[in-house]
């Protein structure tokens, strides 16, 4: 029957929306978490995601450190550890360039350093996008799985509806959970936690707390980091990439962490997966080329309708 | 324990501290008073080391404070009460108190601190889920003097504690940091505009002017100095 084809397109539709939200929304709560810190708009923070997924791809593939796991489980453990590697390499980039235009130093000039931020992180966008290039070549990579191509298969009870779900994408959709929940643990109940915010929420006062700023400022970028590479390592299990594959992303990240309010980290991850939602959901009715299109409506009529974003509080912070 | 000398700040050319000397033994109180603008939250925060020396040295039981850096302050067992509390407005206030306590000391301490800072501040303990933000100025004044407690400090910096307050709220203020005084033993250097209340809490004061301290003297001088009772007290001769 006509509606029950129907019926099957939309939850389908509606299944890999929420894996595929998930792990948009883990990439946005990498740059939210930076922003809300640190206040830095990070334009490298797609490239980021991309080491995320050359990480994954030489544990798995290339150099088979991971290999011994199997294919089932080896692409999701380099996704995981391409956070730990992605970390150290947003530490060193904090310690040797962003520290330089950000932290206490810029909190009392006039543009709280922010023309010198922009310029700095796109400048470390081209020079990993193009590093990338020569380090890894132009051929696109996948970290394969045969779980990409098989599905759970669950009967919805209505008529012959039946949703199929993607095994590699819901166990991505998981992993991606658990390390939100992870992080919102650490921030919320641990004293580094707790350091972090307050130092977000009010640097000169944390300073005279004896918490170090800079350092904090260190910590949160190379997370930041971190958790969007874990993301890139998720999405090299499912979708071939380039060096290039960050421009891509930066656009949903950005939508998703504008959607929920800047600074916010839970709205982060609900702009993600609501980004994840809108883009397959469009799938339905449009042309693959307008997927884009259709997350640019949504965000456009967020903008106008409700600016501070869907979780953002609109008076927090001046 | 704290001994500044020949200390001098400006700001972009602008002499905000000249040749300020000043020493806080251990168990005193020590007010330093004056009008706005004399630069009295600039030492402040020179002894924090947010703002830069010119010249001069600040010593902290004869070490050199000026050569440690900022954040590793607090651990030397100074706590800054700032200027407009500066509370974290978004932790809770319990978060706020566990943030002052980021010292070593302050964390060894903390059971005792708390209990503490909850007899002392017994509002504090009923609000202690609720956004700083959300607290009434009064309110945020104890939890940043909470906060500074919290740290175990050796000395306590409270910057204008009563300003903005309501004249009843403030009284309440003044009359807490004499008890932490009185009964802690703790060591506290206090500034603020109030000069009646400030110089009958202290052992000793020092009038700040335009960046230079004009007088000093134990509690009795002060009070009985003409220009003090002129300018500050509004008493005539």
């Amino acid at each position: 029957m006509e509606w029950e084809i129907l019926l099957e397109n939309v939850l389908n539709a509606l299944a890999a929306g929420i894996t595929i939200g998930c792990i948009y929304g883990l990439m946005c709560v990498g740059l939210s978490l930076i922003f809300g810190i640190m206040r830095v708009v990070n334009f490298a923070q797609g490239d980021l995601l991309m080491l995320g997924a050359y990480a994954a791809f030489y544990l798995v593939a290339a150099w088979g450190v991971l290999a011994f796991l199997g294919p089932e489980v080896a692409p999701f453990a380099g996704a995981i550890l391409a956070g730990p590697i992605v970390f150290a390499v947003g530490w060193l980039l904090h310690r040797w360039i962003v520290a330089r235009v950000s932290g206490l130093r810029t909190v009392a000039s006039l543009d709280e350093g922010h023309f010198g931020q922009l310029i700095v992180t796109l400048g470390i966008a081209l020079i990993l996008q193009n590093g990338g290039l020569i380090l890894f070549g132009s051929m696109p990579r996948a970290v394969r799985t045969p779980l990409s191509s098989s599905a759970w298969m669950v009967e919805t009870g209505i008529g012959d509806a039946t949703i199929f779900l993607n095994k590699a994408r819901v166990i991505s959709g998981l992993a991606a959970i658990l390390v939100v929940v992870a992080l919102y643990w650490l921030l919320e109940r641990t004293r580094l936690g707790k350091a972090l915010r307050a130092a977000a929420d009010n640097p000169t006062a944390a300073t005279y707390m004896g918490i170090d700023v800079d350092r904090a400022h260190r910590i949160a970028f190379a997370l930041g980091s971190g958790i969007t590479a874990v993301a890139g390592g998720l999405v090299a299990s499912y979708l071939s990439f380039t060096p290039f594959m960050g421009l891509d992303f930066v656009v949903i990240m950005y939508a998703g962490v504008v959607l929920g309010g800047m600074g916010s980290l839970l709205g982060a991850f609900w702009g993600g997966l609501t980004i994840g939602f809108v883009q397959q959901i469009s799938a339905l009715v449009l042309p693959p080329q307008l997927q884009n299109a259709a997350i640019f409506v949504v965000f456009l009529l967020i903008v106008v309708l409700r600016p501070q974003g869907l979780f953002g509080r609109s008076a927090e912070r001046a | 324990m704290l001994d500044i000398e020949d200390f001098s700040v400006a700001y972009g050319g602008l002499r905000a501290l000249s040749g300020v000397s000043l020493s806080v033994g251990e168990g005193q109180l020590v007010a330093i008073v004056g009008p706005n603008g004399a630069g009295k939250s600039t030492l402040f925060k020179a002894i924090s080391g947010i703002v830069p020396p010119v010249s001069g040295s600040i010593r902290l039981d004869g070490r050199d404070l000026l050569s440690v850096p900022p954040a590793r302050r607090p651990h030397l067992g100074i706590a800054h009460v700032p200027e407009g509390r500066q509370v974290f407005k978004t932790l809770t206030v319990r978060e706020n108190i566990e943030m002052g306590a980021y010292t070593e000391a302050g964390r060894a301490r903390f059971a005792q601190t708390l209990e503490r800072i909850h007899e002392l501040f017994p509002i504090l303990y009923e609000r202690a889920g609720q956004l700083a933000g959300t607290l009434s100025g009064g309110e945020q004044q104890m939890l940043a003097i909470a906060r500074g407690l919290a740290s175990a400090p050796r000395l306590l910096m409270l910057d204008e504690p009563s300003m903005g307050l309501a004249p009843a709220v403030a009284d309440m203020i003044f009359e807490r940091i004499s008890q932490i005084h009185r009964e802690d033993g703790l060591t506290i250097l206090l500034v603020e505009q109030r000069v009646a209340e400030a110089l009958e809490l202290c052992d000793r004061g020092y009038v700040l002017e335009t960046g230079r301290i004009v007088l000093d003297g134990p509690f009795q001088t002060l009070i009985n100095d003409d220009r003090v009772r002129r300018a500050y007290l509004g008493l005539g001769d």
